[in-house]
């Protein structure tokens, strides 16, 4: 057993004041009665049989003086180390996503939070250690582990909440490998449970001790958002919003469209407990600008209320060609949308520019800097090795991906293909038994399609799915679609702008949410900028000379929306462990002490009155 | 009338109500002497009892003509003799009396002296045995014993007025003794606190034996009532200088009565079953109302 406050034993002194007041002498007023046989016969009915009379002084002394050292004890704030006396390694994981801003706590579930984890705090034992990590979108080491307390309060203070999704892997993956050689340890994470990427951690014999905060979902939030160009009538866009209602009861909101902080919309919704409300709004756009939607809703998170996005004017796409003759790549070309197609029988470096150059089967001279659908040639440097493969059949392709939207390959029979192996830069988006076959990704910094089969060695260019495709290639790859998704991110994403390095002003601006800015410098010889810290929802401006660029980030996450408290987590896969809210064993002892000394008080207080009854 | 000098014992207009009053026997007596009540015995008064016939020898006076006219047979008329009523008061003239306010000695002799007189304007013989003894008032004492005729009652009551309380109670002992010594049984008042730990039940029963009609009067302070002092208390009993702590305060002062109450009740009950009056009268009470509307109830006498 330790204590924690010794200097509390200096009350002990008051022991010695009790048995003074035992030396002390009762006095006693002597009255002179008629006859005692009455006030006999009146303490006979109410006392206890006389032999214990002359020992009945001491106990009652005995009983005061153990309440009094139950309580010197107390003060002492004694606790039992239990199992960590060997000393133990606690990691704190801090849960820092949005959904920690709910208020159905008070003053906010991260607040309790970090009360919790202080208490958790005051129960360590001498030879404990604790290290504090805060799970955002990175996880950072707020303090390593240190048996300090102040410091390790000090490091709770300074956690901030962000608007960030929930991130708890890495900090799960940072505590295994932290506790890996510790001979006890134990990980107490702080949440509100709302995590999604768990599943795919495997806890092994990690103790984790999860401490669930929150009490209720009470929540309306923006769950999507997306602008795109209305289908009928180019002038204008389509907003379309998914609105969620996660309480328990129906909620009544005004949902409310802004153009560049102007309200030119506004809708009253009567959500049902968890609905999903779909909302399409049409509005003119003349020129790029944010389109924010904004949900008047009292809830208790209100970081999802809103959402930001981007919309850049759709300019036409300059594509290129380049094809000994492919009479279905180019009519499907043609039906895209908003293009303007050149074909060319080879690439040089005389051709004109283009935001995209399709390559069917033609190796070009040079290389095109641009965003590329390459489709039966490769590039040097994309794959290592490069080998044929007969007969490829079609396993699978993602469907999530844009590209793949609307496209379905059963029907499609392929003669040949180049092997590869996928590379580090690129996801396989169709796949047969033995090689990827579609490959989408980013190489060099700039987007590219590598289709490994020649489209008229196959079946694909009769099947539907050949056009939709080409028109999805086509949208994928141009060029402001990539700046699109790169100007709305998630919170916690990384801001990526690309500047020409002749009009960079040497040091750039990024205006935040919240008002205030911070100066970006760029790397020389790079074309890129990137600016890390987004954690807080909205719109950042990136000023660059009289240059403007905009970023959106949002939250917009469902698992962060749906705010209700889990009681238990899962981890793993397939071998599923629940977490389970636990308390650590090793608790202060003095509220039982104090408990006892009341009891002790309270007997005391019967037996003195049934001695002097 | 005759207006006594009573003194501070009773006050005269309350002794001339006392006159009327008449000591009420639930039996015939039984005494000896002559008097002025109703007895089993035969003998000369105007109350008629019986024909018996006559035998020789018999007083001629007391032949019936009426009867020998009209059967032409002697009887003899026989009529009621009339005897004294013995009244016995036994007061308590223990240290436990002196106590109260009034001192509950006080105010048991006023009673006692109330009784008496009512029993000699009875012409009815009164004897108040004073207990426990005092060798110092023996000769005080023994002129309280036999008491007869109006004239006596200013002695009496000068008597009564001179009697000092004081030594242990011995309660049974002093009833069975009286019981004991009584020439005649007749009506038994016992005044007394009953404050003995020995109890009064072989006393009262002793009474009970030797024929007595008997009726108790309970006098108690209204401090043994409720009491009014609180605090650690160290109470010496007057008697016996035995001490007990006690711890007393109002919040108590319930389950006190609650005792005193189960005393009471048991010591009524134990008078009812055996036919003794029980009168309760703490010593600050109303003497007029003791006397003139509570004893009467009692049946004492009308």
């Amino acid at each position: 057993m330790n204590f924690l406050n010794t200097s509390a034993f200096w009350f002990a002194l008051a022991l010695p004041v009790v048995v003074v007041f035992y030396l002390l002498k009762r006095k006693r007023k002597v009255q002179v009665v008629a006859s005692s046989m009455l006030w006999k016969k009146f303490l006979a009915e109410t006392q206890a049989s006389a032999p214990f009379q002359r020992l009945r002084h001491h106990w009652l002394l005995i009983f005061q003086l153990l309440m009094l050292a139950l309580a010197v004890i107390a003060l002492g704030r004694p606790f039992f180390a239990g199992e960590v006396s060997k000393g133990g390694l606690l990691v704190v994981i801090m849960d820092t996503s949005a959904s920690m801003q709910s208020v159905d706590v008070s003053p906010s579930r991260m607040d309790v939070a970090k009360q919790n984890a202080k208490d958790l705090i005051d129960t360590l034992g001498n030879s404990d250690q604790m290290m504090i990590l805060a799970a955002g979108r990175q996880t950072q080491v707020l303090q390593s582990a240190t048996s300090e307390k102040n410091a390790l309060k000090r490091a709770i203070d300074t956690i901030q909440v962000s608007d960030t999704s929930t991130y708890l892997l890495d900090a799960f993956k940072l505590a295994q490998t932290l506790t890996k050689n510790q001979e006890y340890a134990e990980v107490h994470l702080f949440s509100d449970g709302a995590a999604s990427d768990l599943n795919e951690f495997e806890p092994e014999d990690l103790n984790v001790h999860y401490h669930p905060i929150g009490s209720r979902g009470h929540n309306v939030g923006i769950v999507s958002m997306d602008v795109r160009p209305n289908p009928d009538d180019a002038s204008t866009r389509a907003i379309f919003a998914g609105i969620v209602n996660y309480s328990t009861n129906r909620q009544d909101v005004i949902v409310e469209l802004k153009w560049k902080d102007q309200v030119i919309e506004a809708r009253p919704l009567a959500l049902e407990p968890g609905s999903t409300d779909s909302q399409a709004f049409i509005a003119p756009q003349e020129e790029n600008g944010i389109f924010t939607l904004q949900l008047n809703a009292e809830d208790d998170l209100s970081v999802d209320n809103q959402a930001s996005v981007v919309s850049l004017l759709p300019k036409p796409v300059r594509t290129l060609l380049v094809t000994r003759g492919n009479r279905f790549l180019e009519k499907a070309l043609n039906a895209t949308r908003n293009i303007e197609l050149a074909v060319a029988d080879q690439y040089t470096e005389s051709s004109p520019e283009a935001d995209l150059v399709v390559l069917d089967d033609v190796i070009p001279l040079t290389w095109p800097a641009g965003n590329v659908l390459a489709i039966h040639v490769t590039s040097t440097n994309w794959f290592p090795e490069v080998s044929a493969v007969e007969s490829p059949i079609i396993v699978d392709w993602k469907a999530a991906h844009p590209m793949m939207r609307f496209v379905q390959l059963d029907d499609v029979q392929i003669a040949e293909s180049l092997g590869v192996k996928t590379p580090d830069w690129a996801m396989s988006v169709v796949e047969s038994t033995t090689t990827p076959l579609i490959l989408a990704g980013e190489p060099d910094g700039r987007r590219a399609v590598w289709v490994g089969f020649d489209t008229l060695q196959s079946t694909w260019p009769l099947r539907v799915s050949f056009p939709i495709f080409i028109a999805n290639a086509v949208a994928w790859l141009n060029p402001s679609t990539a700046q699109a998704a790169m100007v709305n991110v998630r919170t916690g994403d990384a801001l990526v702008a690309t500047i020409d390095e002749e009009e960079s002003a040497g040091i750039l601006k990024m205006e935040l949410p919240n008002g205030e800015s911070a100066d970006l410098e760029t790397v020389p010889d790079s074309s890129q900028v990137v600016f890390g810290d987004t954690s807080k929802q909205g719109v950042y401006r990136l000023l660059n000379g009289t240059n403007e660029v905009w970023f959106a980030s949002n939250l917009i996450d469902p698992s962060e929306s749906d705010n209700g408290p889990r009681t238990e987590l899962n981890l793993g896969g397939f071998n599923q462990t629940a977490l389970e809210g636990q308390q650590r064993a090793n608790l202060e002892m003095w509220r039982w002490l104090l408990f006892a000394a009341l009891c002790v008080l309270m007997f005391e207080w019967w037996y003195y009155h049934k001695r002097t009854a | 009338m005759m207006l006594l000098m009573a003194g501070p014992l009773i006050q005269n207009d309350l002794l001339r109500r006392l006159e009327q009053l008449e000591l009420l026997a639930r039996r015939r007596v039984r005494s000896s002497l002559k008097g002025e009540r109703r007895s089993k015995a035969r003998g000369q008064s105007v109350e008629f009892a019986d024909h018996r016939n006559y035998v020789a020898g018999d007083d001629l006076r007391y032949l019936d003509w009426n009867l020998f006219g009209r059967l032409d047979r002697l009887f003899l008329k026989l009529y009621e003799e009339e005897r004294e009523l013995p009244l016995s008061i036994f007061l308590d003239a223990s240290e436990s009396m002196t106590f109260g306010k009034p001192v509950k000695f006080d105010f048991a002799r006023q009673v006692a002296a109330a009784m008496g007189y009512v029993a000699l304007c009875g012409f009815d013989r009164v004897t108040v045995d004073v207990f426990p003894e005092n060798t110092e008032e023996t000769a005080i004492r023994q002129s309280l014993r036999r008491v007869r005729g109006k004239k006596s009652a200013l002695q009496f009551f000068r008597n009564l007025g001179q009697l000092n309380a004081g030594g242990d109670c011995r309660l049974n002992e002093a009833l069975k003794k009286g019981a004991l010594q009584a020439k005649q049984s007749g009506v038994a008042i016992v005044i007394s606190d009953f404050m003995d730990p020995e109890g009064y039940e072989e006393g009262l029963r002793a009474l009970l034996g030797r024929g007595f009609q008997v009726q108790v009067l309970m006098v108690l302070a209204r401090e043994e009532l409720e009491p009014s002092v609180y605090g650690d208390l160290k109470v010496v009993d007057s008697e016996n200088s035995s001490t007990q702590e006690v711890t007393f305060g109002k919040y108590r002062l319930k389950a006190y009565q609650k005792t005193v109450n189960a005393y009471l009740e048991q010591f009524k009950n134990f008078c009812r079953m055996r036919g003794i009056g029980f009168n309760l009268t703490p010593s600050d009470s109303d003497l007029d109302q003791l006397l003139l509307t509570d004893l009467r109830k009692a049946m004492l006498w009308k």
